[in-house]
């Protein structure tokens, strides 16, 4: 900044503040990643070792924490003796299929929205959205009353239909933002070339494609950490990892080496998709509302 | 507007006579004097675009009706039944006369009230303060990453660890907070004084990066210029903090607000791992109440009328949201 030479710049209070901010920024870092850290480490230690914690007020006795030997057998555990294989597999098809359907559907619904005006546009537009943020308590409430007299209770096209209560909204709101921003001139040029008007719409999608994708993901995402849902229309049979996860914890035998392991398990994928996508993550989580 | 006259007539077409209406075309043209409107094709205007608008749009509003218009319905007609997990029985009003008697609903509502508004000016102060360290530091991208990790966990695994973390025998936190001097005995979760406290921290740590990010955003289109203006006229910048950055932060910070608001009241997975609501109900905010009420007990008609109050806060804190969302684009940062 040129200002630099004009001003006072380093008054006691900036470096004050400097100072400050150094150390806050470093207590905060420990303290947003020392839980992630913890049960990464932690799924890799014995029972016995795990539990091992210093006296209160032992300040250097925090070493005992890296005082294990490494062990895979909880994430040998759940696999062989807990199914999460299976578990795993229906987090996916439940994630994936109901983010391939709220894309789908959304783009087309986005794209029209986009592109059209009527009377009652902005009621349709309301309901939309407050289907995506009504509290997944209260939607489950009749969902639950419906799905169970269509027997779609405890199976996997059910689950996925209860996500799509979330996540096709959000696709069809966050896509609309990105066709508003594809000038309606293309497919007029398309068209007056002799495109028809479904195929204009195709010649335009490559322009929306990163965003597309970026989207699927996060739909995923939303889906797979799902843990309402999952646990009472998929209780029975399309259990998926966090309700896995959950059940781990037994009142009279908490196994805490494994269900640090299914954490990792569950968290890992998401945490390495979030990183992909990391460039849409905050118009996404701000519903469009925020672009970075 | 049927036959090819439409071609040169559409200028004489006000605005919304027809259900459906090409957007970019006619509007634009209006605002033109009808001796430049050349002849279009014929089909860009016809009646064909609005119904193949109109099926474009169908899968979705179907499966939204389905899941959203259909259940809506079912929620009022519940609300009004005794509905357990046969079928239910006509009940009249008396789902929602009870409620006013129900001390743990309207406890509920408090707790909830309280709930949020701890967990939003925790996360508000710090993340703000966050935003403006990390902007412009020389590890932005990175430490921004590191930040960002906690929001892409599922929120029932969060409550897990933090319940490992607080065990009152091996967990790392509460030998932190009584090394501290800040905990006598007993696992922070197991006292009435200190549960609430518990659950909130742990939505601090997952979504507080959401609030960073957010104001980072914000912080990104505040104008260079005038912060340089106001320091070369001698503002300290703390003064320049308050008198520039602040207020034009301030529409982004009103959709973190809101969003987190809402979420608070959306989410409940990391309370009901960590607590269920207890201990003695001290951490039963509403939704959690509800969830009782609808699947533990499986009252499907109580928690009807329990929900439809929720969805009736939240669709008045939603309206609020999307008038932010809907101003003019020049004004939206």
């Amino acid at each position: 900044m040129a200002s630099r030479d004009v001003v006072q710049y380093k008054s006691p209070l900036v470096v004050a503040f400097k100072i400050f901010s150094v150390i806050f920024l470093t207590v905060y870092l420990i303290w947003t990643l020392l839980p992630i850290f913890v049960m990464f480490v932690s799924s890799f230690k014995d029972l016995l070792e795990a539990f091992n914690i210093p006296e209160v007020g032992d300040w250097a006795g925090v070493t005992v924490f890296f005082d294990f030997t490494p062990t895979l057998k909880h994430y040998h555990s759940l696999f062989y003796d807990n199914n999460f294989g299976e578990y795993m597999a229906n987090s996916l098809i439940a994630a994936g299929g109901s983010a391939v359907i709220a894309v789908t559907f959304g783009s087309m619904a986005a794209y029209s929205l986009s592109r059209v005006e009527f009377r009652g546009k902005g009621d349709l537009f309301f309901w939309i959205i407050s289907t995506r943020m009504a509290p997944v308590v209260a939607v489950m409430v009749p969902l639950y009353a419906i799905f169970r007299s269509f027997d779609l209770i405890g199976t996997l096209p059910g689950l996925i239909l209860a996500y799509t209560t979330f996540n096709l909204p959000f696709a069809i709101w966050i896509l609309k933002g990105f066709f508003d921003n594809v000038p309606y001139s293309i497919e007029e040029a398309q068209m007056v070339d002799g495109a028809t008007r479904f195929q204009a719409f195709m010649s335009i999608l490559p322009l929306v494609a990163p965003g597309i994708a970026a989207f699927i993901v996060l739909c995923i995402l939303f889906a797979w950490n799902d843990f309402l849902f999952a646990a009472i229309i998929g209780s029975g049979g399309a259990k998926t990892l966090p309700v896995a996860t959950r059940e781990l914890v037994q009142p009279q035998n908490i196994q805490w080496g494994a269900i640090m392991a299914a954490g990792v398990v569950t968290t890992l994928p998401m945490m390495l998709l979030g990183l992909v996508i990391r460039k849409y993550l905050v118009t996404g989580m701000t519903m469009g509302a925020v672009k970075e | 507007m049927t036959s090819g006259v439409t071609n040169v007539s559409v200028a004489q077409v006000p605005p919304g006579t027809s259900l459906f209406r090409a957007r970019g075309t006619s509007s634009d043209i209006e605002a033109r004097p009808i001796t430049a409107v050349l002849p279009l094709p014929v089909r860009l205007n016809s009646a064909a675009p609005r119904r193949y608008y109109l099926y474009l749009m169908a899968p979705a509003i179907a499966v939204l009706a389905f899941i959203s218009l259909y259940p809506f319905v079912w929620l009022i007609v519940m609300s009004l039944q005794d509905v357990g997990v046969g079928a239910g029985e006509w009940v009249g009003l008396k789902n929602y006369t009870r409620l006013f008697n129900d001390v743990r609903f309207l406890e509920g509502w408090v707790l909830l009230a309280q709930y949020s508004a701890m967990c939003l000016a925790l996360q508000l102060s710090i993340g703000l303060l966050l935003a403006v360290i990390v902007n412009g530091a020389r590890w932005e991208k990175f430490l921004v990453t590191a930040l960002l990790m906690p929001m892409m966990m599922a929120p029932a695994v969060a409550g897990l660890v933090w319940l490992f973390l607080y065990n009152g025998t091996f967990g790392w936190y509460h030998w932190l907070f009584q090394s501290l001097g800040w905990l006598d005995s007993g696992s922070i979760l197991s006292s009435t004084d200190t549960a609430m406290l518990a659950i909130v921290l742990v939505d601090v740590w997952q979504w507080t990066p959401l609030i960073t990010l957010i104001a980072l955003a914000g912080l990104k289109r505040v104008p260079q210029d005038q912060l340089e203006a106001n320091m070369v006229d001698g503002a300290s910048p703390l003064r320049n903090f308050f008198a520039i950055t602040l207020p034009n932060l301030y529409p982004v910070l009103l959709i973190a607000i809101m969003l987190r608001f809402m979420d608070n009241f959306r989410f409940i997975d990391a309370a009901l791992v960590l607590t269920g609501g207890g201990p003695a109900d001290s951490t039963k905010i509403l939704p959690i109440y509800l969830f009782e009420v609808a699947f533990k007990f499986f009252k499907l008609g109580r928690g009807a009328a329990i929900a439809l109050t929720l969805l009736v806060v939240t669709i008045i804190l939603g309206k609020l949201l999307v008038r932010i969302f809907e101003k003019p684009k020049s004004e939206r940062v």
